[in-house]
Parts: C-alpha cells; sequence; structure tokens
C-alpha cells in the first residue's frame, strides 16, 4: 500500500504522480472482499449464479438478495457492497424503463452498459463522492441474442462469455475456461454454475452461505428469474456431489 | 336565426367533464335510529350501465354515507372522505363523531367550488348523544341536519310522499291527538321500500335493486324487529355499540 | 447579443419609446412573454377512432372482442388494428375512442408491469389493481380537463375470480357480467344480457364465442364505423389469448326482397 500516506488516496478527484485514482482502486478491494459472483453466457441465454455469505443466522432465509432485474430480459449480479448495488439496480432500473419509453421497444443490453458505465465513472470524478464498492454482472438477452456484461468500479466495462467476480473470482475463472460455454445448455449452465459457487466456497474461513441462481432464457420464456425450485435443488445436490469427488 | 349552428365555422367540441348517472337516495332519521337508502342502478340517457353500482357506503359504525349524482365524482368523493376518517382514526384512535362528519364534508365540497364534484350527498347515522341523524349536502357544501331527505333523479317523487307520512304536511291529527315526533323502524321501513317501489314506477332511472343501511344507536329498541327481517345482513365493525344493518330488495328491473 | 438585426440602434422595448416617436415596424419580441394570456388550450376531440368493445363473462373466465378497424372520422383509415391489449398474464383491456391514447395508455400500462416484474416479490397485478389504476388516471386526467379519449373494459381472472369492469374518459366506472363500449352499448348490450345473465358459471367457451360472434355481427349489419374483421381474447385461469382475425359471416340476399327503395318497378 505505498498509497498510504502519501495523501493522494484522499479524494477520488485527485490523480497520484503516476496517474493512478487510489480512491477506485480501493473500491475494487471491497469487490474483492465480496462473495463470489459468476455469470455464464451460453448458446441459449446466460446464468447468473451468487455465493450469498450469510453473516448471521438470524437472517431470513432469501432477503437480501443480490441477482436482481432490471427489466424483464435483463438481470444483474453484484459483488461489494450490498447497498451499491442496490443503487446500481435502481439506476439500471431507470434507464431501461427511460429506453422503453423514448423507444418503444425493450433495450438492447449494450445500451443499458452504456449508460451504466457512464453512471459509474461519474462518481470516480468528484471529491463530494465515493466510487462505487461493487462490481456488476449484467446478463440478459436482446434481439442480439444473449450477452453479459461486467462494469468494475472505474466505470470501465467489458463483455463476456464466462464472468467471475468477488473473492472467488481466480478459481471460478479458471473453471469457466475449462468449459465450453458455447455448448452448453442452459440447463447444463445451471448445474456447472452451482458447482463453481460451491467449489469456490472455502467453508475454513467461510460462515454459511446461500446459493443464488437466475437465467433468462427459452425455458424462463426469456425473463430474467430465479430458476424454478426443483432445478434449483437439483443443481445444488449436484454440486455437493461433485465437491465430494472433488475433495 | 338564433339557435342555429352556423355551418361557415367548425364547431369549437368543447369537452364536457360531467355526466349525470341517474338513480335516487334517501335518508330518515328515528329516535334512536337512522335509515340510509339508495338504489343500485347505474344509467347514462336511456342506457342501464349495470344493475348494481352501490350509492350507499358504510364509513363507520355510526355514520354512513350515500352519494348521488356524477358516478365518478361520487366514488372519488367516497374515497376521499373515507381517506380522512383513516387519518383522523390513526390521530385520534377513535371514530370520528358524525356533526364533525358532516363538517368535514361540507369543507371538502366547498374546497372545489369552482370545479364542483356534481355529487347530492346524504349523510346519516347516529350522534355523540345517541339520536339518529340525516345531514344533507348540495354539491358545493351547503348542509343541514334533517329529520329526512331524498336525492337524486327522484328527488321531486320522493321527498313530497315523504314530507306527508314522515312530516305529516297536509294532515290534522284527529281531535285530542298529535302526530308523533319520531317513527318507529317498524313504520319507517315499509315507507322507504314503498318509496322505491314507487319512484321505481314512474322515473326510468329508478330501478333494479335497493340497499338499505339501518344504523342502530346503542341499545336501541328497534334492535328487536329488524333482526327477524328478510335477508338482514350485520356489516357492523366495532364493539362501540352502535350497530350497522343491510337490507337488500330486488327492484323492478323495467 | 440580439441576434435580430431589425432590434439594432433601436430602444430595445417598447417601454422606452412609449410615444412612438420613430415607425417601430413588425418585429420579433424578445420581453418576457406571458404564457397565459391566450389561456391553455388542451381540450381535444378524437382524431382517429375505434369504436365497439364487448366483453362477458363465461364458465372459464373472460372473453372480449373488438373489430380490427381504426376510424379517421368517416373513412375506414386503418382496417389491421388490434384494439385488445394483453396486460400481464392474467389481464386483458379492450379499448375504443381515440387509438392514440388507447397506445399512450398501453405503455404506461406495460410501464406498471414491468416495475412490479423487476420487484420479484411474487405479487403480479390483476385485472382489479389494472382498473383501479385505469381509473384513477382516467379520472385524473378527466379533472384536468385533458382527458384520454377513451372507453375501455377490463378483464380478467386472477386467484380463481373472474373481473370485468368498465372505464372511460370521464373516470366512470361499473362493473357487470356484460359490458360493452360505444355501439354496442345500444345494440349489443340487450342480446348479449339476455344470452349471459344467470349463466355466467355454466356458459361454455363454444357457447360465448357463439354469443359474441353473433353480436358482432349485429354490429356490423349496424354500426357504419365498424369492420368485418375482429378479435376475441379469452382471458382463463391459464392466461390470455388473443385469436387471429376472424370475419363475420353475413348474409345479404334479404336485400333482394326489399322493394319500395329502388328503381325496381313494382
Amino acid at each position: 500500500m505505498t498509497s498510504i500516506g502519501t495523501g493522494y488516496d484522499l479524494s477520488a478527484s485527485t490523480y497520484s504522480p503516476d496517474g493512478r485514482i487510489f480512491q477506485v482502486e480501493y473500491a475494487g478491494k471491497a469487490v474483492e472482499n465480496s462473495g463470489t459472483a459468476i455469470g455464464l453466457k451460453v448458446k441459449d441465454g446466460v446464468v447468473l449464479a451468487v455465493e450469498k455469505l450469510v453473516h448471521s443466522k438470524l437472517l431470513v432465509p432469501d432477503a437480501n438478495r443480490r441477482i436482481q432485474t432490471v427489466d424483464r430480459h435483463i438481470g444483474l449480479a453484484t459483488a461489494g457492497l450490498l447497498a451499491d448495488g442496490r443503487n446500481i439496480s435502481n439506476r439500471a432500473r431507470d434507464e431501461a424503463s427511460s429506453y422503453r419509453d423514448i423507444y418503444r421497444s425493450p433495450a438492447p443490453l449494450k445500451a443499458i452498459i452504456d449508460r451504466l458505465g457512464l453512471y459509474v465513472q461519474a462518481y470516480t470524478l468528484y471529491s463530494s463522492v465515493r466510487p462505487f464498492g461493487i462490481s456488476t454482472i449484467l446478463g440478459g438477452v436482446d434481439e442480439n441474442g444473449p450477452s453479459l456484461y461486467v462494469v468494475e468500479p472505474s466505470g470501465v466495462f467489458f463483455g463476456y462469455n464466462g464472468a467471475a467476480i468477488g473473492k472467488g473470482r481466480q478459481l471460478a475463472k479458471t473453471e469457466l475456461e475449462k468449459l465450453k460455454l458455447n455448448e452448453l445448455s442452459m440447463r447444463e449452465a445451471v448445474m456447472e454454475a452451482a458447482r463453481i459457487i460451491y467449489l469456490v466456497h472455502d467453508d475454513a474461513k467461510e460462515k454459511d452461505f446461500e446459493l443464488e441462481i437466475s437465467w433468462i432464457g427459452p425455458e424462463s420464456n426469456y425473463t430474467h428469474v430465479h430458476v424454478p425450485k426443483d432445478l434449483f435443488n437439483e443443481a445444488e445436490a449436484q454440486a455437493k456431489a461433485a465437491l465430494e469427488t472433488f475433495e | 336565426m338564433p339557435g342555429m349552428v352556423s355551418m361557415t365555422q367548425p364547431i369549437q367540441q368543447s369537452f364536457n367533464p360531467y355526466t349525470e348517472n341517474g338513480g335516487t337516495i334517501l335518508a330518515i332519521a328515528g329516535a334512536d335510529f337512522t335509515v340510509i337508502a339508495g338504489d343500485t342502478r347505474q344509467s347514462e340517457g336511456y342506457s342501464i350501465q349495470t344493475r348494481y353500482a352501490p350509492k350507499v357506503f358504510r364509513l363507520t359504525d355510526k355514520a354512513v354515507l350515500a352519494v348521488n349524482g356524477f358516478a365518478a365524482d361520487g366514488n372519488m368523493f367516497v374515497k376521499k372522505v373515507r381517506q380522512r376518517l383513516e387519518w383522523y382514526r390513526h390521530a385520534h384512535a377513535k371514530d370520528m363523531p358524525i356533526r364533525a362528519i358532516a363538517r368535514l364534508i361540507q369543507t371538502m365540497l366547498y374546497a372545489r367550488r369552482f370545479f364542483p364534484y356534481y355529487v347530492y350527498n346524504i349523510l346519516g347515522g347516529i350522534e355523540e348523544d345517541g339520536t339518529g341523524a340525516v345531514y344533507s349536502f348540495d354539491p358545493v357544501g351547503s348542509y343541514e341536519r334533517e329529520a329526512c331527505r331524498a336525492a337524486g333523479a327522484a328527488q321531486s317523487l320522493v321527498q313530497p310522499f315523504l314530507d306527508n307520512q314522515i312530516y305529516f304536511k297536509n294532515q290534522t291529527p284527529a281531535a285530542g291527538t298529535a302526530f308523533p315526533k319520531h317513527l318507529p323502524l317498524s313504520t319507517v321501513l315499509p315507507l322507504v321500500i314503498d318509496s322505491f317501489t314507487s319512484a321505481t314506477e314512474r322515473h326510468i332511472e329508478v330501478g333494479d335493486g335497493l340497499e338499505i343501511y339501518v344504523v342502530l344507536a346503542r341499545n336501541s329498541t328497534a334492535l328487536a324487529g329488524l333482526q327477524s327481517l328478510r335477508g338482514v345482513q350485520e356489516v357492523t365493525g366495532t364493539n362501540d355499540g352502535e350497530r350497522v344493518f343491510v337490507i337488500r330488495r330486488d327492484l323492478k328491473k323495467d | 447579443m440580439d441576434h435580430f438585426p431589425t432590434n439594432w440602434g433601436r430602444p430595445r422595448h417598447e417601454g422606452f419609446d412609449a410615444y412612438g416617436t420613430f415607425p417601430i415596424h413588425q418585429r420579433p419580441t424578445n420581453g418576457p412573454k406571458d404564457a397565459f394570456k391566450e389561456g391553455i388550450e388542451r381540450t381535444q376531440q378524437p382524431i382517429v377512432t375505434g369504436t365497439s368493445v364487448l366483453a362477458i363473462k363465461y364458465k372459464d373466465g373472460i372473453m372480449m372482442a373488438a373489430d380490427n378497424l381504426a376510424s379517421y372520422g368517416s373513412l375506414a383509415r386503418f382496417k389491421d388494428i388490434s384494439r385488445l391489449h394483453a396486460v400481464g398474464n392474467n389481464t386483458i383491456i379492450g379499448a375504443g375512442g381515440d387509438m392514440s391514447d388507447f397506445q399512450y395508455i398501453q405503455t404506461i400500462l406495460d410501464d406498471i408491469t414491468t416495475e412490479e416484474f423487476t420487484a420479484q416479490d411474487g405479487h403480479s397485478l390483476g385485472p382489479a389493481e389494472i382498473h383501479e389504476y385505469l381509473s384513477q388516471v382516467m379520472y385524473a386526467r378527466r379533472t384536468k380537463m385533458n382527458p384520454l379519449w377513451n372507453a375501455l373494459l377490463v378483464g380478467g381472472v386472477k386467484d380463481g375470480k373472474k373481473f370485468l369492469a368498465y372505464v372511460d374518459l370521464l373516470g366512470t366506472t361499473y362493473s357487470a357480467s356484460t359490458l360493452a363500449t360505444g355501439f354496442g352499448g345500444h345494440l349489443a348490450i340487450p342480446l348479449l344480457r339476455e344470452a349471459v345473465e344467470g349463466r355466467e358459471d355454466t356458459l361454455t367457451e363454444e357457447e360465448a364465442l357463439r354469443i359474441i360472434e353473433n353480436s358482432m355481427r349485429v354490429l356490423f349489419y349496424r354500426d357504419a364505423r365498424s369492420l368485418n374483421k375482429y378479435q376475441v381474447a379469452i382471458v382463463t385461469e391459464a392466461g390470455v389469448k388473443i385469436s387471429e382475425s376472424l370475419k363475420v359471416e353475413t348474409s345479404w340476399s334479404f336485400a333482394e326482397g326489399i322493394r319500395g327503395y329502388g328503381a325496381q318497378t313494382q
């Protein structure tokens, strides 16, 4: 942490002499400490999955969801500060609805991610605000087929075939790379997503976690919804079984 | 020629925000009860829109409101009155007394003095002293407490009948007797039903169904006679003592 | 900088030269304008219009029908317009009156259903909620003297309950087991009431369809702003289905027998 004590890390509106914005990099740390979130773009659609760390047994199951719906055909998963995730999804919903109002058609993902990128980037410009402590995986199916994007705290965004953010991202990426994503069916992708989340969860250090999986594809009538209960249970059981053989 | 529409200029067709949906309402106060009734036909012009659209609404266990005129305004007005009564309940942990509701209705109607709710209101219920009360309003909030009132399409048919039967207008008591000050429920209910069957006979906008609300004061003597009635249904909401009942009757549908 | 050359070298305002000491010809005024000087005109009239919508309750739910015509005055302008619109999985709305206002209504309804969907809280808007919302919008607009010029039917089934109600440009609402807007209110309602009242829970889909078909035929015979091409929507517990365009079967052979109006000699 060479930045500490230099005075260049106190504001997002100040560069360090070598051209870095430390506040944005610190925001990245908030993402790294969060439960893993992954996204898979397959032939027919997109699957999102999240390792939601449960910090208290008193919490109501299924509360504080980290996968949210932006529009009928778009969903997002966040890693980082939960409240920032809520803010970003609200913004994304507003953008999607504004696009609908203006063009009278569902928004292409490219349009939403463009605007979301601009929004996140604006929070890296001023001393009066704090950059977003989250990375966001945005997935959906539009007229151009399925697509998957990740927005980082700097406001930069890239398109992916498979994406992973949060604590277990390295291992998750390695696992995603092994998959032939464009050959997977939606159901297979759900199984893989569950398996990867269970694999990357380090139960030596972590508390309990809840698995969250959503999808957008032909089986969900191209709407973004959490996967049906029976499929979810099946995926979770297979993931647990795979973990045993892995160890 | 006066009254002729000019053909050289286009006619400015302006929007009329009002219509008239027919029907009739009426209320009669007894010593320890009040009856509030209305037919359930809703019409526009010669068309019957529906045979069942209530015009009489229970506000509290002490107050029932009948609205007649422009139905959209009426429904909205009832909605707003109910909202104010709910706020009152939240603030004071009790139901608003009927005389306060009456004044509230005046204020709400007069607030729209220059774009009125095109609605004739009759509020019936029980006062805090336990007596039956009827308040009647004009569309802009002028109101008074009365013993009985009819309003709406058949007002001109029903009110003279009520004047005669309730106030004993144009009648002279037999020598050595006096007219009763208040009539019992067993006399009032047939008067109400007769008023509506008669209005249904002679007015095209009245008919289909009749909804009669009866509000009883605490320990009202009218209770016994009421409960033996055909198809009576209790709709009381609290344990304050006042009780509210509805009686439904068919009216001719032609 | 004043960009109007005619203003250059002149007093900036009539107020500086109240007595007209030199001629000022017509030129744009740049001063503050009174936006209310001419009053606000927003009272409108319907332009492209649809005619009747019919709806009935039957055993499995709601059946609604409207023809495919959008008229421009007496001109049959658009003959392939759908005046039925599904809102979510439990509700159908049908519109008579101004078609652009109806399209606006479709957008706002799609907006609120999408908003409800994104909440993902297990709730969805049913026909009763849609109708209540619509009537509040319609009443609010009439109160602003800027109405949405429509008569709408809202029907649907949710949680085992059938719902059918009307709302129009004045905010007037009502509910019944048979409803119709426009000319349908005069021509079709008596037929529908005769066929449906008291049989709401026993009429089969085929019977309901025949009743609707017959009323659409009567309307096509007598309503000059109607078309012999129409759609039927069905809402049941299973969801909303809007049919392809159907044709009204008509017969004109009776015209042969009419005497006394044409050129025939006897």
